[in-house]
């Protein structure tokens, strides 16, 4: 019983990584906060659901698609939302109220396009029958949803070590004005980052059907609370630090689940309260380097 | 003669409400080394950030080569070959190489290879601990991590904010060491110090105080005036 909830939470674990990678992103390179992460996770699911239903294509296509679209329409949003936003005294706490702003239209958006019902998606899209890990059986789904969100880490990752973008991006996150200074254009890192953080909340709501169970225009709130416990429990400001914070997560949601079931749904705020209070700075706090 | 490099008049900017440059104005030429002399306060750092377009000018002019650069971008003013260091001398957070490897950003990728292992001959120190972090150099170390940085764009100009802050005067001898080597080889360079030591490498000096060029003229013209060698060498 106890291989098979470790194995599970690992599974989800990596699968909450995806979930919260992109706010870490933007949070790093830019220091505002995205109300709107669950929403945008909404969207990619819902995207998927609607691209199912009208041509069909696997989810593994769906992913592709999802990434490129949220690329394509974060970049131009970020210049109408972000740089002002910066230029504000206190952009940490605007973003607040801005992204929240945001985050009811689009889940209103949702609401009107789609309905309120719950949505779903075969699991079989993802693979047919078990999959046996380490003895243990699991849905084909959760494996390659697991395997998916590694690779979207792993992508993160060389982007950010072994690309040149990806080198200014993290001078952005270490030191934002000396990266001014040294004449990286800051709002064009930034606005590259920033569809990345949205493409990769796409890429992760494209899943959520398989991982969460159903879909609906209002799970953005939870998803966005969840996200925030899975980074902070990481390291804030620490995109790999996320990585930590989701396997955590994972272990722990399905332990709970497995043997406190009912305790289950308070896990992201248990969560977020006990390393707020025991370590601020999250696990890996500044024994990492920030970037 | 040489030709001008980098020309600023009438330069004017404000934090707020609070003025702090008043018409400043000076000139670099190729091949030149000028420091601008100034006490804390003085207005130094903002005269540098307006000439890099780091703070926006409210009235005057800046130009590079002839051309007018007083509305371009920071990124486009490095592109053109001035370079800043500021007083941060790099991204603590991140290895020696990737800071070098930053600074050269507009630069192709052999050429880089290229000035990075020269760079890496003129400051072995940075060679040997080319994988640690910036930000477990010691002061010194920091500074020739910055220069080093600087140089790995290419400049034509180099802008420099008070590279001797924070230093000891053995480190501080040692900057000057390493950019009199620079300078021979046809580096032009704009210091912004407050430090008189500097003044060895000076071709030309202007001080500033309280945001308005007060004097202009080269070292020996400095020393033979009674107010200005009262105020910045402490002399009678």
């Amino acid at each position: 019983m106890i291989e098979y909830t470790l194995l599970a939470g690992l599974l989800f674990g990596l699968y909450f990584s995806l979930v919260g990678l992109g706010l870490n992103l933007i949070f790093g390179v830019m220091r505002i906060v995205n109300l709107a992460h669950g929403d945008f996770l909404m969207l990619g699911a819902f995207f998927a659901y609607w691209l199912f239903h009208l041509l069909g294509p696997n989810p593994l296509i769906s992913l592709f698609l999802a990434f490129l679209l949220f690329a394509l329409i974060a970049y131009p949003l970020y210049f109408l939302l972000v740089p002002r936003l910066l230029s504000a005294r206190d952009p940490e706490m605007l973003s607040i109220i801005l992204f929240f702003g945001l985050s009811q239209v689009l889940e209103a958006l949702a609401v009107i396009g789609f309905g309120t019902s719950e949505r779903s998606l075969p699991g079989q899209l993802l693979g047919h029958g078990p999959v046996q890990i380490l003895g243990q059986n699991f849905p084909a789904a959760w494996a390659t949803s697991g395997i998916a969100s590694a690779l979207a880490v792993v992508f993160v990752y060389f982007y950010l070590y072994r690309t040149r973008l990806g080198y200014l991006t993290r001078a952005v996150m270490v030191h934002h004005e000396e990266a001014v200074s040294t004449g990286i254009n800051v709002h064009r890192v930034s606005a590259i980052a920033f569809g990345i953080g949205l493409a990769l909340a796409a890429v992760a709501g494209v899943f959520a059907p398989f991982m969460l169970g159903s879909i609906t225009p209002a799970m953005g709130i939870d998803i966005t609370i969840t996200s925030f416990a899975v980074i902070v429990v990481g390291s804030l400001g620490n995109p790999l630090g996320t990585v930590l914070g989701g396997i955590i997560y994972g272990i722990s949601l399905m332990m709970m689940q497995t043997y406190l079931s009912s305790w289950a749904n308070l896990l992201p705020y248990l969560l977020l309260i006990g390393i707020l209070l025991v370590r601020p700075s999250g696990l890996l706090g500044r024994q990492v380097r920030r970037a | 003669m040489t030709a001008e490099l980098l020309e600023a008049q009438g330069l004017e900017a404000a934090y707020g409400r609070v003025q702090v440059l008043w018409g400043a104005g000076l000139s670099v030429r190729e091949r030149e080394t000028v420091v601008l002399l100034g006490a804390n306060g003085a207005g130094k750092t903002t005269l540098l950030k307006v000439l890099m377009g780091l703070i926006a000018a409210s009235a005057g002019e800046v130009r590079f080569q002839g051309q007018d650069i007083t509305r371009l971008r920071t990124d486009r003013r490095v592109r053109l070959g001035i370079v800043y260091m500021s007083e941060t001398s790099g991204f603590p957070g991140l290895t020696i190489a990737e800071n070098i490897r930053i600074g050269g950003q507009f630069v192709g990728a052999a050429e880089l290879r290229r000035r990075t292992a020269e760079l890496y001959t003129v400051f072995p120190a940075l060679a040997e601990r080319r994988r640690a972090l910036a930000s477990s150099l010691s002061g010194g170390q920091r500074k020739m991590l910055g220069v080093a940085k600087a140089l790995a764009a290419g400049p034509k100009l180099l802008v420099m904010d008070e590279p001797s802050a924070g230093l000891s005067p053995l480190f501080v001898k040692e900057v000057i060491h390493v950019l009199a080597r620079f300078r021979e080889q046809g580096l032009s360079l704009l210091i912004a110090e407050q430090n008189v030591k500097f003044l060895e490498l000076a071709d030309r000096v202007y001080t500033l105080d309280g945001g308005r060029i007060g004097f202009a003229g080269t070292v020996p013209q400095m020393r033979a005036d009674d107010a200005i060698r009262r105020a910045y060498f402490g002399l009678k």
